[in-house]
């Protein structure tokens, strides 16, 4: 096989033609984690996405029939409907900053999509805890104002709940419910999109670091 | 992160560069993917210098890490690399210092090399670059004897591939 022995000298020879990449660049080239962060912002929020979407499902029908007979079922519908639109700009947002800071090599430009992603994350997270209260103070309060239209619907009549204290004790409860939940929503977001940001961060620092 | 181990690495990679562009060029078929592998390689590498003790050669484990790489990457996006752009192979040699038909050997040949399977292909990257027969064993993960077995196949496959 001397012409693999042949283009074995030549291999040798010819390392000079090779290309080189200067330490900044290798340097850099770690820091292009952030496109990893980024994939993962995005991942997560059609994760959450589809597990809303999949919550709907669980719904009991008494509920959703309940919504009706207040009166609220096709505004939640429509609120509904709203929402989920606007979660899936964000999550077009989530994945056109993926794709931009995947694939820049652009220092300048890679801190410009940090920044840009940092602060859709948390446009996202406003929106969507900003929407959780928001939601639950109407509900609560229409629910208040009607809430002999709502022990009727729910047949408490007959369950021998008494009408005379209902509408505190239930708006009461309904509170309760209502910051736990969002509570727990505003703790997810910050362990998970916390987390992913502030490595984001550490990375825009370096970053700024090499710049200087 | 620690400042020092990132400096270290990144010096030994820049100093030691020619090997994973020289895997690049073996494992892809343009300049964007060429880049891409590279930058792979770079984070595979930086992922695994943590577990580098430097009980050898940063050259020899970066073979073993760079190839491996190569390997998977190149695995996973086989069914994408189907057609081989005979052109792209950049073999630029001035024509007045080479002899044509030497220089058109050279250039079947090393396309034979870019035809062969995966871990063939590392096999005789490993012997283009010198390697004795117990480095390419270390390398791979394989015995030695088996290292000369697979070589000899693999040889006999590009004879193929040249005379078919």
């Amino acid at each position: 096989m001397d012409q693999l022995d042949k283009l074995k000298k030549e291999w040798q020879s010819r390392e000079q033609e090779l290309p080189k990449v200067s330490f900044n660049d290798i340097y850099k080239m770690l820091l292009k984690k952030s496109s990893s962060i980024v994939k993962w912002i995005f991942v997560i929020s059609i994760a959450e996405l589809l597990f809303w979407i999949g919550l709907h499902f669980l719904i009991p029908k008494e509920n959703i029939e309940l919504m009706s007979n207040m009166g609220v079922g096709d505004i939640m519908f429509y609120s509904n409907f709203i929402h989920y639109t606007i979660f899936a700009i964000f999550i077009y947002y989530f994945y056109r900053n993926y794709r931009s800071i995947q694939v820049t090599d652009n220092t300048k430009m890679l801190m410009r999509n940090i920044l840009k992603t940092r602060k859709t994350v948390k446009y996202f997270v406003y929106y969507n805890v900003g929407m959780a209260i928001l939601v639950s103070i109407v509900v609560d309060i229409y629910f208040y104002k009607n809430s002999n239209q709502l022990y009727e619907a729910m047949d408490f009549a007959s369950k021998g709940v008494p009408q005379d204290n209902f509408a505190n004790v239930f708006i009461l409860s309904q509170i309760i419910v209502g910051v736990v939940i969002i509570g727990l929503l505003v703790v997810f977001y910050w362990l998970i999109y916390g987390i992913l940001l502030k490595r984001l961060k550490g990375n825009y620092i370096e970053l700024q670091k090499m710049g200087d | 992160m620690n400042k020092e181990l990132e400096h270290s690495f990144v010096e030994q990679l820049e100093a030691n560069q020619n090997i994973v562009h020289k895997i690049c060029r073996l494992y892809t078929h343009d300049q964007d993917s060429h880049n891409d592998l590279f930058q792979e390689i770079t984070i595979q590498l930086w992922r695994a210098f943590p577990k580098f003790r430097g009980d050898s050669k940063f050259s020899t484990w970066m073979y073993r890490v760079a190839l491996n790489t190569a390997i998977t990457l190149y695995r996973k996006s086989k069914r994408r690399i189907k057609t081989q752009d005979f052109e792209s192979i950049s073999f630029k040699i001035k024509s007045e210092e080479y002899d044509d038909t030497i220089e058109l050997q050279l250039k079947l040949m090393y396309g034979a090399v870019k035809k062969l399977n995966d871990i063939d292909k590392a096999l005789v990257f490993l012997y283009l670059e010198d390697k004795s027969y117990r480095e390419i064993s270390h390398t791979l993960g394989i015995s030695e004897v088996n290292a000369r077995v697979k070589m000899n196949r693999a040889k006999e496959k590009l004879r193929k591939i040249l005379n078919p």
